[in-house]
Parts: C-alpha cells; sequence; structure tokens
C-alpha cells in the first residue's frame, strides 16, 4: 500500500488535503519507491540529529518569553490526531507512577494549588507554523520531584485520554517551561487546546506536546512504542 | 565558474577545473537538490503563502514522501551542504583564489568601459557567482533559525518574527533556482561546453 504512514485516520482533515494534492502517479512514486530510502535517509541521519540537539540543548536555561501583547490568539491551529474526548473532571485524577518512590494519583484541585507558572512562549508545529500562546500550568519537574523518581529513571511517557502517547527524556521534563498547563491566554483551558491538563514547553515541537494527559510513567528505557507521531517516523528528540 | 581565462587554448588538455572544484560542484549539486526538494515537501505541509488552503508543489517536485520523510531528507542533506560550502570557503581562501573567483572593480570596469564582449560575459559571471554566497549563507542562517528558535531566538527576532523568517528561508529557494540558470548560461556563454563538462568531469581520469 502506498499511502503515506499516517493513512489509519484517512478521513481527517490533513490526509483530505493531502489526497487531493496528490495525483495517483505520484501518490506510488513517492509513497512506495521513495518510502524505503525515505526511512533509510532518517535512520543513518536521526542518531546524529539527536546528538547535535541534545549538545545544543540547554537543559535549564530558560527560553526568553514575550510580553503578553504579542500573544497571536488566532495562530494557534488545532491539530488533533484522533477525537476530543470526553473527562469527568470530578472523578478525573492526575497518575505519576512508573520507577517512583512516591506514586500520585492527584485531582485537579490539587493540581491547580501547586506552584503555578506562567509564560508567554512561542508554540511551533511540525508543519512549520507557530503561534506566540500564553500557557499557566504546575511546572512537569516539580510533579517529579514529589514522585521521587528512582536513580535509573531516564525517560518519562505521558498517556492520554485519547490514546495519545509520547515519550520525552528526563532533561527535558525537568526544563522549567516545561509545564502541564490549565490555562491558555489567559483563560482556562478549552478542552480542544488539552483540557483539563496538557503539555506545554517552548523547547518542543508541538507534536511532543500532548493534550488531555491522565498519566505521567517514569522509566529507566524507553519502549518499542515511543510516541505515536514517532512510531510512524517522526523524529523523537524534537527538540527546538 | 569563471576560471576559464582567454589565454588558456582550447586545445589545451589539462582540465580547466581543479579537482577540489569538482568535488565541490558535485557534491553542491546533489545535496542542494536534495535540500531544494526536501524543502518543498515540508512546505507542502503548511506552504508559507496562504497555510494550509494555500498553493501546494506537485508531487514530482518534492522528496519525501510526507512531512516526516522530507525533514529526514532535509535533515541529512543540511550537514552534507553546510559543511561543503564551509570547506570550499576555507581551500579558497588559503590557495587565495577568492581574489579571482569573485567580482572586483576590474569587473565593474569592463562592463562599464570595456570593449571585449567575452571579458563581459566573465564580468557577469563573477557578479553571479558571488551573489550567491550570501544567498546560500542567508539560506543556512534562516535555517537554524527555524531548526532551534528555542536555542537562537535571536535569528528570529533578526527577521522580525516567525513568519518572517518563514518566508526569508523559502524565498532562498527562487534565489537558488534563478542562479542555476543563470550560472549555467554564463558558464555555456563564456566557455561553452567544454567548461561546463570540465567542472562536472571533464578529464577527471
Amino acid at each position: 500500500m502506498s499511502l503515506p504512514p499516517n493513512s489509519a485516520n484517512p478521513l481527517s482533515r490533513r490526509n483530505l488535503l493531502r489526497l487531493a494534492g496528490y495525483s495517483a502517479g505520484g501518490m506510488l512514486l513517492t509513497g512506495a519507491s521513495l518510502t524505503l530510502l525515505e526511512n533509510l535517509a532518517g535512520r543513518a541521519t536521526e542518531p546524529l540529529n539527536q546528538k547535535l540537539e541534545e549538545l545544543l540543548f540547554q537543559s535549564q536555561t530558560p527560553v526568553p518569553e514575550f510580553p503578553v501583547s504579542a500573544i497571536e490568539p488566532e495562530k494557534l491551529i488545532v491539530n488533533t490526531y484522533g477525537f476530543t474526548p470526553e473527562i469527568d473532571l470530578t472523578s478525573f485524577r492526575l497518575t505519576v507512577d512508573g520507577e517512583v518512590g512516591n506514586p500520585l494519583a492527584l485531582d485537579l484541585v490539587t493540581v491547580q494549588r501547586m506552584p503555578r507558572k506562567s509564560m508567554v512562549i512561542r508554540h511551533v508545529c511540525v508543519e512549520g507554523w507557530a503561534a506566540i500562546v500564553q500557557w499557566a500550568g504546575v511546572p512537569l519537574r516539580d510533579l517529579i520531584q514529589l514522585a521521587q523518581p528512582k536513580p535509573g529513571v531516564r525517560y518519562a511517557y505521558f498517556f492520554s485520554a485519547d490514546g495519545y502517547y509520547e515519550s520525552w527524556d528526563l532533561a527535558s521534563c525537568l526544563h522549567p517551561q516545561t509545564v502541564l498547563a490549565y490555562e491558555k491566554n489567559g483563560a482556562p483551558l478549552p478542552i480542544e487546546n488539552g483540557a483539563p491538563l496538557r503539555l506545554a514547553s517552548p523547547i518542543k515541537l508541538g507534536y511532543k506536546l500532548s493534550k488531555w494527559v491522565t498519566r505521567v510513567t517514569l522509566v529507566s528505557q524507553l519502549r518499542s512504542r515511543r510516541g505515536y507521531w514517532e512510531d510512524q517516523s517522526y523524529e523523537w528528540f524534537a527538540g527546538l | 565558474m569563471s576560471s576559464a581565462t582567454p589565454s588558456q587554448s582550447p586545445s589545451r588538455l589539462r582540465s580547466l577545473q581543479s579537482l577540489p572544484a569538482k568535488i565541490f560542484h558535485w557534491v553542491n549539486v546533489v545535496s542542494l537538490t536534495i535540500m531544494l526538494m526536501s524543502g518543498l515537501q515540508i512546505y507542502n505541509a503548511n506552504p508559507v503563502f496562504g497555510g494550509r488552503e494555500g498553493w501546494h508543489f506537485p508531487p514530482f517536485l518534492l522528496l519525501g514522501g510526507w512531512l516526516a520523510g522530507g525533514r529526514h531528507w532535509h535533515f541529512a542533506a543540511m550537514g552534507i551542504f553546510s559543511l561543503n560550502l564551509l570547506w570550499y570557503g576555507l581551500y579558497i581562501l588559503a590557495t587565495r583564489r577568492w581574489r579571482h573567483r569573485f567580482v572586483g572593480s576590474n569587473d565593474l570596469r569592463a562592463l562599464q568601459i570595456g570593449k571585449n564582449p567575452k571579458r563581459k560575459i566573465y564580468a557577469w559571471h563573477r557578479i553571479v557567482y558571488t551573489a550567491i554566497i550570501p544567498i546560500l549563507l542567508l539560506a543556512i542562517f534562516t535555517g537554524i533559525g527555524m531548526y532551534k528558535p528555542a536555542q537562537f531566538p535571536w535569528i528570529v527576532d533578526c527577521f522580525g518574527d516567525w513568519f518572517a523568517l518563514r518566508v526569508v528561508h523559502f524565498a532562498t529557494v527562487p534565489m537558488v533556482f534563478l542562479f542555476a540558470i543563470v550560472h549555467s548560461l554564463l558558464a555555456l556563454k563564456a566557455g561553452g561546453e567544454r567548461l561546463v563538462n570540465s567542472m562536472f568531469w571533464d578529464e577527471m581520469l
């Protein structure tokens, strides 16, 4: 089959647009004969690319923020791979588990009572667009510290109510501007942007910033499935 | 490129271009083609002009199959492309070739008051050849800005905002394309097929 790898969801808006732009011959040529080479190019150079990204990344240096006047409310496009989940806020619990000494199951009120970080940052999508957005939420590193990760922990998995999953390197999780946000542009986070809790950070591409996060699992080893888009050959580190 | 001088007899057997120049040229042609085609693939994910609903490039110009593949190719070629430009720049400096590779006041004089039409072609060629260097450097500079905006936010600031940065990065595509055409035509005019051949493979064996 020569469809692009995200054909699992053939009726998404993005796919319809992509399909509209492709001729049948082009589909065959670009989809089939080049997929092999494309994966080769990716596999050959991504480790190098990741090393370079990790080298450039300063895990404790904040990225410069913007004034509130710079916010671009209309520029943040909603990208969803599947559906918008319905979450019962009264029974909602944020789970932090895995290789930790103190697993957490926090309700929303508790999360919102924790130290709050507000920031105006640039959100950059892998598609090429960007938007300046204000996010506020709890710094992820506070939650991780509270859960007391065991010494070997190097990665975090994020599981979402819609089935989306992601994994991050621990250094990026501990960056001061990586938050689980419950506020966008000065208002409660809208459901289509990931309410009640979503990842927000200026240091990763948009597809790393899971919406509707219900569970954070700290691990020492990555599993074979690393993330929804990564498993379809997007790069894993995706640092900015 | 423009090292064919009128004093060189066309019957000389030695190649017009040195081996480093040939290697540079080949690596440049291949890596730049990959950069352009995979870049258009990335462009199609969200066209600079018009967003998702904007005009898309047809598949025969693209490389990578979809956005992830286009990015793989783009990132695979960017290091090769940049390092190639870097070592050739150092080579030109070290061998002092820059003195007759790039445009000089003598070229401008030849264009203004010169009588020799062939000399004028050389002058034009050197102007074009010189102009592409800042364009390629601009492509790399704006590319770094989009690749690592969190680590180099000042690059984005140099261009005002993210959209302006994207526009400038994309604008290098038609500039490079135009350069390739004019550069080839002038080379053909200046040194004929012999010069063009010498740039790629003539008498390499």
